[in-house]
Formats: structure tokens, sequence, C-alpha cells
């Protein structure tokens, strides 16, 4: 017994002089990221969880999203269009790969016949279908001429799928993309950490301010509090929830970031399926659910409350918020007009993969019981939610959030999950597809915002918010979030004091 | 004991087979289509569709596991959906975690549970065995997630002597990668150790009571020769059957602990490569399992022999 009461002191002296928590360099920054990517090669999965990663960091497309939400020039220092059908990028000159080679317009070219070849399985292939050819000027002249106006085409050029990449690495994008980007990919390690380092030849001047970036992958919230109290990870981008934020943000130890994104929360109806064919039945429940409600209960009051598909961030937002207020009396009397005045009995298939789709389940499921609509809630795995719910639209009910920007077309296909067949909505959206006009195009939205709200095909919940936790004296980070990408090129320590 | 040894090599080699049938036809029934979750709710579905066929799942059942076990049995396991990396390379880099996770787990265990347990016993119906019952029973009824939480709260955020999670790898110097190994090794250990307290008293209790402990105590033998050379190694077959199928238990139920000190073992390669239905990775690791845990019982068998002479193997 003696002996072994030895052995464990002896142990925690070990243990103790071994034990020193490294400190932070200040050029640094661990990133606690809540999943690890399915692969870092943004043309072959859209997930936000590689974007987060490699997206604005080590790969770049022609135009950029800015912090703003606004298109500006990237690899192309500037763009000209006469007719809208051709657009005509000039690239920046002196701008190299990670493998030291200068990008040029075959580079471009190179890329975006790829997206569209079907065999390499892109994951947009569809939103590069209005190209109908690509004729490189010359070394830094690259012109797009589309087979009919596209007035998403400049959005289609900025997103994640349009990065640009040198052919020689496509074969190793998967596991060690190489970009123009302000950092380097250094290492991957499965299961645990991405590395990433300055890239010294960037063409931007003083950027980026980092040295090395980790990616640190941690799922559990508590173990992600745990690790930013102990100093061993710097920033939150996503993973913490609003009660784990309040928490953090009585600490003056950090900053909390709430922002706004594109994730809009919505209840999907299934509108081919009955009850919910009936538009006063869709009415009915968006009347009869108390949003305030579901925002404070699920989201502790944080994000904002959305009236259609069209977010805060999007240009054409128009505030729809309080156009179908809470009215259970009137839910009533519309379930009534549609033959249910006892109200009608329905499954709301929600993945507790997302934690507010399982809590806005329950606080709607109390609001709808008052107007007699009975809510059976039952938890699906993702994998199968992606596949019954997602694909095949085996359900009555779902909340899901949508991340996506611009992502309104998604109502001008019947056959997405929601089934929202509406030919006067489908010429709406075409149309604006086709306008180039901003003015034109902006009253093309708000028309389209205001059929949505009227058809009511799903109910639109929330806003989710940005939360990000981040230690004091980190700086330059994005509040908003117009796009699924994780800017670090500007993020720096301040110095201390 | 050639013949045995042989025999129980045949019956490993049919329960493979039968775990790698099972392994592969349970991931496949599960609903859930991997080219789907790759896409997720943005990807479209004709892209889905594309990369299902591509990744050549649109192949007869029999015609995909029979490619599957051809090339487990030349030693390739296929190749991971989400990593681009070969199964057996994942599974082994993961081991590296895993292993000396478990080794540690158990040697606390170990440490911890047969002097207390052997302690209770010989304390029988004293203060000094309630307490050890009291302890063991609470170590039964802690969640290992929050046994986990609890050593990160106080060891890492508040005193600041190990880190919260993660682990750099051996590369970054032995003591680095055992020090971030110690506190989920002592919560995994933690329950396995309070079960094995309860198993090695009642062991100890039973040999206590037999005419040989009397008659060496008759012999005027001390007390601690009494029990350690006469009662404990008798009392080792129920105590190693016991730990035998927990070092099972820990080399599979880590997953949470992983998750919880966000460590790269081969737990969390598991439930990631199930919510991600990573079909190499899932069948992979699950053969892994499976042939691990029939090995120790293999190993634990021929343990009795050398534990015991009396028991022979024919």
């Amino acid at each position: 017994m003696r002996r072994t009461v030895t052995l464990v002191v002896v142990l925690a002296i070990v243990l103790v002089a071994a034990a020193s928590v490294p400190a932070q360099a200040p050029n640094r920054l661990i990133v606690q990221s809540q999943t690890e990517p399915p692969g870092l090669d943004m043309t072959a999965t859209p997930a936000t969880a590689t974007s987060g990663v490699i997206f604005y960091n080590v790969q770049e497309a022609l135009v950029k999203v800015d912090r703003h939400g606004k298109l500006v020039p990237w690899l192309a220092e500037r763009w000209h269009t006469a007719d809208n059908r051709n657009y005509t990028f000039f690239l920046k000159k002196g701008v190299r790969f990670h493998n030291g080679r200068e990008l040029k317009a075959a580079d471009v070219k190179y890329a975006f016949e790829r997206a569209m070849n079907p065999e390499t399985k892109h994951p947009y292939a569809k939103d590069y279908e209005a190209i109908g050819d690509i004729i490189v000027k010359d070394d830094y002249t690259v012109t797009f001429a589309l087979k009919s106006v596209n007035a998403s085409f400049l959005q289609n050029v900025a997103r994640s799928g349009s990065v640009i990449y040198p052919r020689e690495a496509v074969e190793t994008m998967k596991s060690a993309p190489i970009g123009t980007g302000p950092f380097r990919f250094e290492e991957w390690v499965r299961g645990d950490r991405i590395v990433l380092v300055r890239n010294p030849d960037y063409y931007v001047k003083g950027l980026p301010k980092l040295e090395r970036v980790t990616y640190r992958f941690i799922t559990d919230p508590n173990a992600v509090l745990a690790a930013l109290k102990a100093g061993d990870v710097d920033v939150s981008l996503f993973g913490l929830g609003p009660e784990h934020v309040q928490d953090v943000q009585k600490d003056p130890r950090f900053q909390v970031l709430v922002g706004d994104t594109t994730n809009d929360v919505i209840l999907a109806m299934n509108n081919s399926r009955k009850p919910y064919s009936d538009v006063r039945v869709r009415r009915a429940l968006t009347h009869g659910i108390n949003k305030q409600d579901v925002l404070k209960g699920a989201m502790f009051g944080m994000g904002k409350i959305l009236g259609t598909n069209v977010d805060p961030l999007n240009p054409y937002y128009v505030d729809m918020s309080n156009a179908m207020p809470y009215d259970p009396a009137k839910a009533k009397k519309l379930l009534a007009e549609a033959g249910y005045p006892n109200g009608f009995d329905t499954v709301l298939k929600v993945s507790p993969q997302y934690y507010y789709t399982v809590r806005s389940g329950e606080i709607i499921t109390d609001n709808l019981k008052k107007i007699g609509v009975n809510v059976k809630i039952e938890q699906i795995e993702w994998g199968q939610w992606l596949s019954r719910v997602f694909r095949e639209a085996d359900y009555d009910l779902t909340i899901i959030g949508h991340a996506e920007a611009w992502d309104i077309k998604n109502y001008a296909n019947p056959k997405y999950y929601f089934r929202y067949d509406s030919p006067k909505f489908q010429e709406l959206f075409t149309k604006s597809e086709a306008t180039v006009d901003d003015k034109a195009r902006r009253d093309l939205y708000v028309q389209m915002q205001k059929l949505m709200v009227e058809d009511a095909p799903v109910v639109w919940l929330f806003m989710h918010p940005r939360l990000a936790v981040a230690k004091k004296g980190v700086q330059g980070l994005w509040k908003d979030l117009p796009v699924s990408a994780a800017d670090l090129s500007e993020v720096s320590w301040a110095p201390a004091k | 004991m050639r013949r045995y040894a042989a025999r129980r090599v045949g019956a490993l080699v049919v329960t493979l087979f039968f775990v790698s049938a099972l392994v592969f036809v349970v991931v496949r029934v599960l609903p859930g289509d991997p080219a789907a979750i790759i896409m997720g709710t943005e990807g479209s579905r004709e892209a889905a569709d594309r990369l299902r066929e591509a990744m050549g799942l649109n192949r007869p059942l029999v015609v995909q596991y029979v490619d599957w076990v051809s090339g487990a049995l030349r030693g390739d396991l296929g190749r991971s959906l989400q990593y681009d990396l070969p199964v057996g390379q994942l599974i082994a880099s993961r081991l590296s975690v895993t292993v000396p996770l478990a080794l540690m787990a158990a040697v606390f265990m170990i440490a911890a549970a047969v002097p207390l347990g052997l302690y209770a016993a010989t304390r029988h119906r004293r203060a000094g065995d309630y307490i050890a019952m009291v302890v063991s029973q609470v170590g039964i009824s802690i969640p290992q997630f929050w046994a986990g939480l609890l050593l990160i709260l106080v060891f890492s955020v508040t005193l600041g002597w190990v880190q919260s999670g993660g682990f750099e790898g051996w590369s970054s110097g032995v003591a680095a990668a055992l020090r971030s190994l110690v506190l989920p090794a002592i919560a995994l250990g933690l329950f396995q150790a309070a079960v094995l307290v309860r198993a090695t008293r009642s062991a100890v209790l039973d040999v206590l009571r037999e005419d040989y402990v009397r008659t060496a105590r008759a012999k005027g033998l001390s007390e601690r020769r009494v029990v350690g050379r006469h009662t404990l190694r008798n009392a080792l077959i129920p105590i190693v059957t016991v730990a035998g199928v927990q070092l099972g238990q820990l080399l599979a139920g880590a997953i949470i602990l992983e998750s919880v000190f966000a460590l790269p073992g081969l737990g969390r390669l598991a439930l990631g490569a199930i919510s991600a239905r990573d079909l190499p990775v899932v069948q992979g690791v699950g053969l892994f399992i499976a042939s691990t845990i029939v090995a120790i019982n293999f190993a634990v068998d021929l343990a009795y022999g050398l534990l015991d002479p009396r028991i022979r193997y024919e």
C-alpha cells in the first residue's frame, strides 16, 4: 500500500514538472472549428467546414464578396461588360500560386472549364451553365461569353467553387490545396488540426498579419468553452450556442461578436402533401407561430426575425418580418376555412445535428397546439434527414437553416424539397436572372418577397446570428458573414499595452 | 495446447468473416447516402448522383462486398471518402492515440482497483470496506463525459497544469504526448476501475473463505503473505476475466472521451465516419475493433493457464 502511495506521489510530481501551458506567440492564432472538413477541395464539396478554412485564406476567386457583402475586385483588378453578356476580366499582374508559378488567364479558363465539365462532379456545375465560351485574350485578360444575360453571373464567379488554382495541383487539392491566398496550406493532421502559414509572396503588401493559423477541431461545446478558458484556443468561430456565449460575455478576457449571416432558419412545409398543399393552412401555421418566442427560446433572443427568404445582408432585403404577425385567432379561422376547424395531427422531422432545430421545434409545437395542430417531433440523424427529407421530400414539417447566400432560386425549383410550385414565382425569378439593371432587379426582388409572404411556402423563422468568441486583443475579424468563409488575412493581435 | 490454439484461430477466422459481413451489411442498410452527405443542402441533386456513381455505390452489394473482402485480405481496406487517405493508414495513425490512451487507462484501472478491492475485502464489513464501496459506487455513477469535464475544469482551467484537449502528436515529444493523455486516461479508467474494485473485492472474499487460507493462517504466516501470496493469486482468474473484457471496452469505448478531449483517436474516427457515411472507414474500423476484441479474449484464455497450472487446454 505504502509503495502505491509513493508511486502516485512521484507520478504527480513528474506530471506537474512536465506541465506548462505553452504561451501563444502574438503572431499566431489558434482557431476552434466545430466540424472537420470532408476534404479540402472546394470544387468537390460545398461543405462550409471546407470553405471556412480554405476560401479567402488559401484560395481566391476573380471577384470577392467583401465584409459588407459588396462585390469587389480580387484576382481580377477590374472587369468590364458592355452588353451584360460578355464579361472581360483584367487579372492582377504578378500574382503567384503557392508553388511559385504566376497566375495567368489560361488558369482561369482551365478552372471554369473544369467546373462546367460534368465529369469532374463540381457541386455547383449548374451555376456555370450560362457560360458559353471562355476566351483568353492575353495572359492577363479573359472574356466570358454568356449564352444569355445572367444577373447572378458575378455572384457565381465570387463563389467558393469558382476559385482559381494551378492545373498541376488538381490531383492533390483534396488533401493539400494550392492557391494564391494570403496563407499557404501547411498540414492537415486528420482528426486534430489544419495548419496554415503566412504566404510571404502575397500580392497585397502588409497582408496577412499573422504568421501561422491553426484550426483545431473541437466538436463538444463544453470542450470548446474549456479550451477557451484554459487559453488553448484564441478564437471560436462556430460551435458555441447562445447559452455559452452569454457565459463568455461576462468574462473580461473575451470579446463576443454577434453579427448577421445569410443563414435563414425555416420551418419547411411539404407543399405537395395535404394539408400543406392548401395555402390557407400554410398561412395559418405562419400566423400560429410566435417567432419572438422561438427566437427567445432557441437563441436567447440573438438573431433577427425573418419574413421571407431574403436576409438582411442582401441588398434587396425588404423587412417583411411583421407582414404575417402572430395571430392565433386568425390562424384558427384560416384552418376552419380550409376544412380543419378542429386542427390536425402532423409530424415534425428534425435532426439534432443542429441544436436550434430541436429547440425551435419544441416551442413551435407548443404554439401550434393552441390552434389545434398537434405536432409530433421525430428526431432523425443528419444522414437520414438528407436522404428522407431533403432528397425524397418524405416529410410534413421540418426545421433547418439554409446558409447559402442568394438562395432564392430554391423557391423557383418545384423539385426542391419544399415542393413549392408557383409558375408566377418561377416567372419572376427567371426574369430577375435576366435583369441586370439594379433598379429593375430590385423591383423584381420586392415582388418576389411579397409573393413569398402571400404564398407562405415555408415559415421563415429567424436569421441565425454569427456568434464568435475571441480573446481580447484579437482584431480584424469580420462581424457579419455575408459569405460562408472566415477571412483571416487582416486579423492580428493588438499590441500589448 | 497447440490443438487448442489452432481451434481458437479457426474460430477467430469464422468470427471475423461474420463480423465483416455484418459490418458491411449494417453500414449499407443504414439510411443515408454518402454522396448526399458530401453535397449537403447546397450541392445539386445531379452532382450527388454523379458522385454516387463515381464512388462505385451503384454497383450490386455482392460485388462491392467481394471487392472489399478481397482487398482486405491483401491488406487494403480501401480509401477514406472524406480524408482521401488509405483506411489502413488512418487506423494506424489513430491507434497511436487510442492504444496508449487505453493502456494508460488500463494501468490506472488496475493500479487503483486491485489494491482498493483487496483492501475492501480484507476489511470486510468494516469502515474501510464501506468507504471503498461508496467510492466505487460513485465511480460507477459518474458518466465518463462528466468526469472528463470535471478533470478539465480542475486541472486545465483552474490549475493550468495540462492542456484542455487536443493531441500534438508523438513527434512533439513523449512527455508532451503523455501529458495530453493523462486526463482522458483517468476519466476513461475511472468507471472501469470502479467496476473492477467490486469484482476484485468479491473474488478475494470468496478465496478468503477457503480452507487453505485458514491453513495458511494456522501455519502462522503473516497476513500480508496470506493475502498477497495465497489469496490474490487464486482470486486472479475472475479478476483477469473481468479486466480482459474491460480492456476491450476501453479500446472501443473511448469515443465519448475522445470528443470531450478533442483527441484524434479511433473512436472519434469511427463516430465521424458514421455520420459522414464514410463507408470504407466505418467498415475498416468495425473489422479492426472486432478482431482486437477477439484477440484480447484469446489472450485472456491463454493467461488462465499461466495463472492456474491446473487449467489445461484440451
